[in-house]
């Protein structure tokens, strides 16, 4: 069963660093997301784990067996780390059909004809892309491309997949069913996953962990709703959600007081110290500010966005902006009063740091 | 740990670095043409540039005083510095000037004729556009001389030039024109600006039929005139392919040699390559030194053109949405207009081959009956028994043609060869470590050849093969030829190889898929009609070409043009003219026979 470890792993392209001293394990069997913005190193790191790349320092394990070690030497090319790999914009061999284009890996590998076949046919089969089986890529669309481009990839069985934003150039509607595909074929095939995507609701409906990165440097690795919940720093609570998070610059003082926003409160922790006599940011989610008539504070309504589902509120609240979320399509008038209050937990940063110092609860 | 220990890691660090490094085969690829390229065209101009300071037997020594091999600033000083018998103004002066004359007035023509058909090809309603395009590059694919000759054999007549016989002109019409419409600058720069006007009509066409029809349709939004728009919006786009196609004629022009060899040398009009291939022989210090003049301005022109392409001005003017561009009405206008086109464009492009095979048989010059022609230039034999010159028999019948013919095609192929395998190596190389020091060297020392002139790169060899004994006869023209059209081939080669995402290559690394079967299975046959083009521009080119072999050749008989150059010197006209038809129609089906079985064609690789 294979599992990917990441030691002190740093690319350097001249001056620039790719990535910096990146320390990562990756079980098997889970399906792991890099994300992050773009040319914050994710796809680098892919390549680096699949040896399309050649780290400039570092250790990299797969099942056990080094493949790459910058001390020793170690660099085993792709086809002996036994990984396939999806790009981005499929890569699709043009002058070959759907056919030829997954077998011609399995010829390489020196498989009999029939057994070719044979693994060919499931593989259609089991991507529904059977009738297409003498086209060429440019008479398929997009999602059909996409399919062949997952059966090559699959031909050979490889234990571990890499995936580099497969699903971008897809349209809306198709990505949400090639998701839902994705993640069974994450169980059929019973292999290790690793995506990357700039999309974190692609990162949190898909994977077992999420690593995100900013600038080569790893922020945070954790369960997608763990990273939501309880992100490591500014960056993370920032990136993951949308609506995003609202910050509020505030000073926590003597025994958890709280002022933030022109607003006073009481902060209770319920993981982490409350530090005394800090600046801080305090991160609120917007689904966590509720609207309703008991609410203890009061706000200006600047804009209502409604989506059907749900309803994005963006509130004034004496000079300071929030935005909440409210279930259902509800249109308030512009410049309309509303009462809200705070429910559940808020994540307490360093001002200065940006660290994630206490989760807890606002009580006014 | 230990000092030994650390030293240890650093050593395999190191090991497994460069094996890294090695494993890639597009940093072989790069290290080989590196190495070669900077032996192949470093080493030749060291070589040259030590002729220049080097006095040389015979001539050169007596007029200098000087023993022979010694070196000395003798050259320069009496190339530019000497007063007595205007021998400088005459020697370099004049034909500097002279050079600047005919290059940038050719510039100018190729730009408006080529830039203005480019224009109604792509922009209007133009009638006949399909005979217009396809006949357009017609006199980039045949040889630049053939448009030289044609005039030449046209105009001619008794009171000017060398003073032989009348053309059709004087002999049909009985108009004989001046000595300056015939022979010197204006159908120098004439002949040449409509051979590169082609340049002009692929660059400039190229932006215009790409350019976004929004761009157009936004300023009719504004309610801008037609006149306005393409003044204000279409100029200014297309204005960096029109610089650039002039620098591109400008240093073409500039190397010419057979056009003013043809219409300059029988009034002593000289350019600079023609006047280096006159000193060559006596003086080949002051020679070389015209070389390096040549050179300087070629490297001028592309460090110019670099500028000029790589600036913010470069207008990215490919957009996804290709929109359908509203085509300009001609009205009235259109049916004269494109008559008056397709006129100029049969004068230029098929009227020569009628010329050249109607001189190919008449016997006596200026006569145009049926009782003055003959197939006997073509087909006869013992014609020494009837003619006063010529050879014994007609071309087609004589093995020296034939041997020559020979001799062309198998070096035209050798160099197509050579020089589109190594193109698409080097684009290869180039794309893969696009960014990389090391790639953008070899790309520089690839596209090097191109700035010499083709004359100055076959002395430059010349004074190399001098020192190297064994490097004569087809091994030198293959090699030279090879490294000349080289330009070409990597430029095709490097542009196909950037149009193809990396990412193709590397869905067949994963299943390990050896490099070169990536390369035969994988890349090739995606931009086989780019690859190939990179093959049929230096068979071609190589085929026609003159000046760079000339200076090379063991024998004028060696190849059929530096034979047609031999007949033409010696005024066997008809001979000449039939050689030359002959040349014409092999390199005219080279390139249709290669069109139509891969869709290969010149004006993929045209421009540079």
């Amino acid at each position: 069963m294979p599992e990917i470890i990441l030691k002190n792993v740093s690319k350097r392209f001249g001056k620039f660093v790719a990535v910096e001293s990146l320390n990562l394990e990756i079980e098997s069997n889970s399906f792991i997301t890099l994300l992050g913005p773009s040319g914050c190193g994710k796809t680098t790191t892919l390549r680096m784990i699949a040896g399309l790349e050649t780290p400039t320092e570092g250790i990299i394990t797969i099942d056990g067996k080094t493949v790459f070690d910058a001390d020793k030497g170690i660099n085993l090319p792709p086809i002996k780390r036994d990984v396939g790999f999806l790009f981005q914009n499929y890569a699709l061999w043009p002058h070959m059909t759907v056919y030829q284009n997954i077998a011609f890996g399995l010829e390489n590998l020196k498989w009999d004809k029939a057994r070719i076949r044979a693994r060919v046919t499931e593989l259609l089969e089991m991507l529904r892309i059977e009738p297409f089986e003498k086209r060429y890529p440019s008479e398929l669309s997009g999602g059909q491309q996409q399919r062949v481009a997952i059966a090559r990839t699959l031909a050979p069985g490889p234990k571990v997949l890499f995936m580099d934003e497969p699903l971008s150039n897809l349209d809306a509607k198709l990505r949400m069913e090639m998701r839902t595909e994705l993640k069974r074929l994450h169980r059929d095939t019973d292999s290790t996953f690793v995506y990357v995507t700039h999309d974190q609701l692609e990162a949190m409906t898909l994977s077992t962990r999420v690593c995100i990165m900013e600038n080569g440097l790893l922020q945070q690795y954790a369960p997608p709703l763990e990273m939501y919940n309880n992100p490591a720093n500014v960056f993370v609570a920032d990136f993951m959600g949308n609506p995003t998070i609202n910050f509020v610059e505030g000073h926590i003082g003597e025994g958890g007081q709280l002022s933030f926003g022109g607003m006073k409160a009481k902060f209770e922790s319920i993981a982490g110290v409350v530090p005394k006599n800090k600046d801080v940011k305090v991160g609120i989610r917007p689904e966590y500010i509720h609207i309703d008539e008991e609410g203890e504070l009061e706000a200006t309504v600047y804009s209502t966005l409604p989506s059907g589902m749900e309803t994005t509120v963006k509130l004034d609240v004496q000079g300071t902006p929030l935005t909440a979320v409210v279930f259902g399509d509800v249109d308030y008038p512009v410049d309309s009063k509303v009462r809200f209050s705070f429910h559940k937990a808020a994540v307490l940063f360093d001002k200065e740091t940006g660290k994630n110092i206490a989760k807890g609860r606002i009580l006014l | 740990m230990d000092q030994a220990q650390t030293r240890n890691f650093q050593a395999s660090r190191l090991k497994g670095r460069l094996q890294a490094w090695f494993s890639k085969p597009a940093n072989i690829i790069l290290l080989v043409f590196l190495i070669s390229l900077a032996v192949l065209t470093l080493y030749p101009l060291l070589s040259m540039l030590t002729e220049t300071v080097t006095i040389h037997t015979g001539r050169e020594a007596r007029a200098a005083k000087l023993t022979a091999g010694s070196l000395s600033l003798y050259h320069f000083e009496r190339l530019f510095a000497t007063a007595e018998n205007d021998y400088s103004w005459i020697q370099f002066y004049q034909p500097f000037l002279n050079t600047l004359i005919v290059s940038v007035a050719a510039s100018v023509i190729a730009i408006l004729f080529g830039g203005v058909v480019a224009f109604l090809v792509t922009r209007t309603n133009l009638k006949y556009k399909k005979f217009v395009s396809a006949v357009f590059t017609f006199p980039y694919i045949m040889p630049s001389w053939t448009l030289a000759l044609f005039w030449e054999t046209f105009f001619k007549n008794v009171n000017i030039g060398l003073k032989t016989s009348n053309g059709i002109m004087a002999s049909v019409f009985g108009v004989f024109m001046p000595e300056w419409f015939v022979y010197g600058a204006f159908p120098i720069a004439l002949v040449l600006g409509l051979h590169y006007a082609p340049f002009a009509y692929i660059l400039i066409g190229g932006i215009l039929r790409n350019m976004d029809a929004n761009l157009e349709e936004a300023a009719t939004i504004l309610k801008t005139s037609r006149a306005r728009i393409i003044w204000k919006i279409t100029l200014p786009i297309v204005k960096p392919a029109m610089l650039s196609t002039f620098l591109l004629v400008f240093a073409s022009s500039m190397s010419a040699y057979s056009v003013p060899v043809f219409l300059g040398s029988p009034v002593r009009y000289y350019v600079l390559s023609t006047k280096m291939k006159s000193l060559m022989d006596s003086y080949p210090g002051q020679a070389y030194i015209i070389v390096g003049v040549m050179i300087l301005f070629g490297v001028a022109i592309l460090l110019l053109n670099q500028k000029v392409t790589n600036s913010r001005k470069q207008f990215t003017t490919v957009t996804g949405k290709s929109g359908q561009i509203s085509k300009i009405s001609l009205g009235k206008a259109n049916r004269p207009l494109a008559i008056i086109l397709v006129i100029i464009l049969l004068l230029v492009a098929v009227v020569p081959l009628i010329t050249f095979a109607l001189e190919s048989v008449i016997i006596k010059a200026g006569d145009y009956s049926l009782s003055n022609m003959t197939l006997d230039f073509w087909i006869g034999t013992n014609l020494s028994e009837r003619l006063d010159q010529g050879d014994s028999t007609g071309i087609l019948l004589n093995p020296k043609v034939w041997n020559a013919l020979v001799y062309s095609l198998g070096l035209a192929v050798t160099c197509a060869l050579i020089a589109g395998t190594c193109g698409i190596l080097v684009g290869y190389g180039v794309a893969k470590r696009r960014g990389s020091k090391l790639a953008s060297w070899v790309n520089s020392l690839s596209f090097f050849p191109y700035l010499m002139p083709s004359l100055a790169f076959g002395a430059i060899y010349l004074a190399m093969s001098s020192r190297i004994p064994w490097l004569r006869g087809f091994l030198l023209l293959g090699l030279v030829g090879s490294v000349k059209y080289l330009p070409f081939a990597s430029r095709s080669g490097v542009n196909a190889m950037l149009q193809l995402s990396g990412e193709i290559e590397e869905a067949a690394v994963i299943t390990g898929v050896p490099w070169w079967k990536r390369m035969i299975r994988v890349i090739f046959p995606i931009q086989k009609s780019s690859f190939l083009s990179g093959y049929l521009l230096p068979m071609v080119s190589c085929m026609r070409e003159l000046s760079l072999f000339v200076l090379l050749v063991p024998t004028s008989n060696t190849i059929l043009t530096t034979m047609l150059m031999q007949y033409s010197e010696k005024g066997w006209a008809q001979f000449g003219n039939a050689i030359n038809l002959l040349i014409i129609i092999v390199v005219l089906l080279i390139n249709f026979i290669v069109n139509k079985l891969t869709g290969a064609s010149i004006d993929k690789g045209v421009g540079g």
